[in-house]
């Protein structure tokens, strides 16, 4: 393993010093990722389940001591899958970004996260770990740099400021820890003496502190903001692998705390929220990206609620809800990896084509781009955890450990548990609307305007191949989801203590897919039987009720989702705009939609910092008397200070 | 043997349910003192939309070649999740019967009832899909209340598992949750077939069938089809559930179920034919209100334990 991470290195070095010639260094940049990653996805996955352990050569201040056990492999197996796919993409997709930045810049950075998220999941001490962790944030947020823009810094300081609350938090948590043990190694950690109270605090400042990476709710202000800014191809990354490294870091060391069956319902509760406001926002959204980029939410709350179920388990000592619980998180994790990052290098197919974000201006676009369409059909149907693709295989799960886990005697689990299934099938009910608003209004239909959609051509073969090789991953893991679930299961079974349980009463996917095939002959037969009409199909012009047809007939993107808005007007505020000038003239219909989070949580906390900071910038002024005086005063202090108190 | 049993399930109920629609259409019109048509009548519509020509708008792209064919798998199918022919004994096919893959089958066929309404670029389909989105999204919710009361009692989310056991009297009507789960769940099963005050699949351009505004010939066909099983399924699902009625033999179980279900679309008249007309948002505030209510005191009650 220490090759691949030399590798990575090295790449990144290498495009970085290529900087005057940067169409070279961004085909080496990103050709060398590319085979890299596909050399660490088979080097990971043939070596799931065991345990590597790698020292620092050399005389650094400390030394510090890389692990991965068989969790961390199976993350590093995840980066590197995703890696291979999205660095295959961005070979041909950075040369959109050719006038804006710097494309050496670009694979340098590019090589540089994919190293720190590996090496965030093998460091195995608390300094390097902190280390490692503020260096992916960093080289995140010059990622999202690269795609400068008006108000590009103010987004990327939003990310930097809800990424440095969660650095905090998780310092504090990883310090007491620390304190606790006696030692900064994690693999010292186990089995800590910590009472009750304190263990809730540090499983909180956890969560915070890695669910505001995750996107967790109500942290998630970051996610549309970050994600629409940066290219999409770091975007996927970012969406795909680094909010799973943060859940991945959750995992690990709140298990190293004793545990109580209460974390269980705060994760159920969080999570349940979570999938709850991503998905009203997702649905509100009418830009393609921000959309996507609020389901991240919406997914990572599906994620927890199985991670709920599972702290719930080893909580009240269950090892089958625990083991079901971690196999649902794990197999959503996986399956999340791969649908969201093909929907964010989908978008950047859309985004290149057609230069705008904003659902309301296109349609059609089938016509022009077939197979980008084609496979958006299938990264849509897989989120939408429809049958017979991974996202359902994954969601039964969830939905199996939920039941287990409420059939329990005690209220409070009752409640809990109730709570998430209900939640998770809301959030399924309204992404069927989301999506099928998002794959509608983009792809189909007819153009709304036409100049957006006119010159769009279909993409280039090798941007389209990791896309295809990711949404037949989507259709197989669906098809193959009783190995996948053996597979996660030998994984998981080293998280929980002393138990040889296995999985079962699982649905059978094959089963489903047979009998749908079945299904699917019969119409056949029906028509053939009943010697249907088979003639050539006549094209028309739509049918508008006897008026003549214009393309602003079709429905909208904001009058689709007009209704479930108006019922959830409490959570999605918006603003709307009409402008007309004069009677003949066209009126001018906007509409935004605000992050009713933003507004009451965030935008009150940074107006009242700027409000403090400029009172105190008054005792600034600049006036070196002035100054001499705050020195004087000082001084007096401290005498009378020391006269009294010491 | 038990996979020939599934499919005479299906084939029976795609036979059959014209004749019900036919039989409530006419008891319809009795009701608004027309003479109406025969009960046969839905059969020749049928017959006559497949010898029909077809015409698409220019807009329409692959969705709206394979949507009638979509919908017809997943509501066929979902009709193969009900444990009618069949129970906990049949193996590899029991597994197929369960809560959340039949649910699932219903969000795709929604899925695709939408996207083909927009693929249509029409006015009134695009409105319509926005309707039946909506709508799906209160109904989903409720079902699931429903649902969740019965999964937990039994523990299971196997069908097959827990129409066995309503029917052993190991779990049923003496739980009070399970008995107030019945109400709302019917009631929410009758939405779902699409019916007044809630839809009207006969000549509202607006609602239901205005998704379907630029479908005609044998793609009419087939998702005319489609809908009737849809509808057929969603009142199955009570049945099994609630009122599982089955004997040894899987044919006599099976035509006893065909009957309930039709006597239970028929009596759909009653409601429909006096149902007031809303729009989404207000006839969801007057009626669906009363239903979730109903909903959540029988998850209160499994809560507590009751």
């Amino acid at each position: 393993m220490q090759t691949i991470y030399t590798l990575f290195l090295l790449t990144s070095l290498l495009s970085l010093l290529l900087y005057k010639k940067p169409l070279l260094a961004q085909k080496l940049g990103f050709g060398f990722a590319c085979v890299i990653s596909l050399y660490a996805t088979i080097f990971f996955f043939s070596h799931l389940g065991e345990t590597m352990i790698w020292k620092l050569p050399g005389n650094f201040i400390s030394s510090p001591l890389f692990r991965l056990d068989s969790i961390g492999m199976f993350f590093s197996f995840l980066v590197s899958l995703i890696a291979f796919a999205v660095s295959l993409f961005s070979f041909d997709y950075a040369k959109f970004y050719e006038k804006r930045a710097n494309l050496a810049v670009f694979a340098s950075l590019f090589n540089a996260f994919i190293l720190s998220m590996l090496l965030v999941i093998a460091s195995d001490n608390v300094f390097s770990f902190m280390l490692l962790w503020e260096m992916m944030t960093l080289i995140s947020a010059l990622l999202i740099l690269i795609n400068d823009g008006e108000g590009a810094g103010k987004k990327v300081m939003i990310y930097l400021g809800i990424a440095q609350i969660g650095a905090f938090s998780l310092m504090v948590a990883l310090l007491i820890m620390a304190s606790f043990a006696g030692s900064f190694e994690f693999s010292k950690f186990a089995d800590l003496n910590i009472g009750f109270g304190m263990s809730m605090t540090l499983f909180v400042l956890l969560l915070v502190g890695l669910g505001s990476k995750a996107g967790m709710f109500p942290f998630h202000v970051w996610l549309p903001i970050a994600y629409c800014q940066s290219p999409s191809n770091a975007s996927a990354l970012m969406s795909g692998v680094m909010i799973k490294v943060a859940l991945f870091a959750f995992i690990k060391f709140s298990l190293l705390l004793p545990q109580f069956a209460q974390f269980g319902y705060i994760l159920l509760l969080m999570g349940a929220l979570s999938c709850i406001f991503g998905i009203i926002y997702a649905l509100a959204s009418n830009d393609y990206k921000a959309s996507i980029a609020y389901s991240s939410c919406e997914n990572v709350g599906i994620i927890f609620l199985g991670l709920g179920g599972a702290f719930y388990g080893l909580g009240i000592h269950s090892p089958i809800i625990a083991l079901m619980g971690f196999i649902a998180a794990f197999f959503h994790i996986l399956n999340h990896a791969v649908f969201k990052s093909l929907l964010f290098m989908l978008s950047g197919n859309i985004f290149t084509a057609t230069k705008t974000r904003n659902m309301d201006a296109l349609g059609g676009l089938h016509k022009k781009m077939p197979i980008t369409s084609i496979i958006f059909f299938v990264a849509a149907i897989s989120i939408c955890a429809l049958p017979p693709l991974n996202g359902f295989a994954s969601e039964w799960v969830i939905y199996k450990t939920m039941v287990i886990g409420g059939i329990d005697e005690g209220v409070a689990s009752r409640f809990f548990f109730t709570l998430a299934i209900i939640a998770l099938s809301i959030t399924g009910a309204m992404a069927i609307m989301a999506f099928s608003k998002m794959y509608g209004s983009v792809f189909l239909g007819i153009a709304r305007n036409t100049q957006c959609v006119e010159e769009a051509k279909e993409v280039s073969f090798l941007r389209l191949l990791p896309l295809g090789l990711l949404a037949s991953l989507c259709v197989g893991i669906g098809i193959f989801m009783s190995d996948v679930v053996g597979m996660l299961s030998k994984i998981v079974l080293t998280l929980i203590p002393q138990t040889s349980q296995s999985v079962f009463g699982l649905i059978s996917m094959p089963i489903i897919i047979m009998i749908m095939l079945l299904c699917a002959i019969l119409p056949f037969v029906f028509l053939y039987l009943l010697k249907a009409n088979h003639k050539e199909v006549r094209v028309t012009e739509p049918w508008a009720c006897g008026f003549l047809y214009n393309k602003n007939m079709q429905i909208g993107s904001n009058s689709f989702t007009g209704d479930i808005r108006k019922a959830l007007s409490f959570i999605v505020r918006y603003e709307q705009e009409i402008k007309m000038d004069g009677y003949f003239s066209k009126a001018v219909y906007t509409q935004k939609v605000h992050d009713l989070f933003w507004d009451k949580l965030y935008a009150p906390v940074i107006h009242s910092v700027m409000v403090i900071a400029e009172k105190i910038g008054i005792f600034q002024n600049g006036r070196t008397n002035l100054y001499a005086g705050y020195i004087l005063i000082y001084l007096c202090f401290v005498l009378i200070f020391g006269y009294y108190y010491l | 043997m038990d996979f020939l049993y599934l499919l005479l399930q299906l084939i029976s109920a795609i036979l059959v349910a014209p004749l019900f629609d036919g039989i409530s259409r006419k008891l319809r019109a009795k009701f608004q003192s027309r003479v109406g048509p025969s009960i046969f009548q839905t059969y020749r519509d049928l017959l006559k939309l497949l010898k029909r020509g077809r015409t698409k708008s220019h807009s329409t792209s692959y969705i709206y070649q394979i949507a009638p064919y979509v919908l017809f798998v997943s509501a066929a199918a979902m009709f193969c999740a009900l444990p009618i022919a069949y129970d906990t004994h049949s193996g590899a096919i029991s597994q197929f019967s369960d809560i959340f893959v039949l649910l699932y089958l219903g969000a795709l066929f929604r899925f695709m009832f939408i996207v083909a309404g927009i693929d249509t670029a029409n006015p009134f389909a695009g409105v319509s899909a926005s309707r039946e989105g909506t709508l799906g999204f209160y109904t989903e919710e409720i079902a699931v209340i429903c649902l969740v009361v019965v999964m937990m009692g039994t523990g299971s989310t196997n069908l097959a598992y827990i129409t066995t056991l309503v029917q052993e009297g190991n779990y049923g009507y003496a739980f009070p949750s399970f008995s107030i789960a019945a109400t709302a769940f019917l009631w929410v099963m009758y939405v779902e077939t699409g019916r007044k005050p809630y839809d009207l699949a006969e000549a509202e351009q607006e609602l239901q069938e205005g998704v379907l505004g630029e479908y005609c010939g044998k793609d009419l066909a087939i998702i005319d089809v489609a809908i009737l099983l849809k509808q057929f399924t969603m009142l199955g699902f009570f049945l099994v559930i609630f009122i599982p009625w089955s004997f040894e033999n899987p044919i006599l179980s099976l035509i006893a179920f065909l009957a309930e279900v039709g006597f239970l679309y028929v009596m759909g008249v009653f409601i429909d034919n006096f149902g007031p007309r809303f729009t989404v948002n207000n006839g969801i505030k007057r009626t669906m209100l009363f239903a979730l209510s109903i909903s959540c005191a029988s998850l209160v009650l499994y809560i507590m334990g009751i």
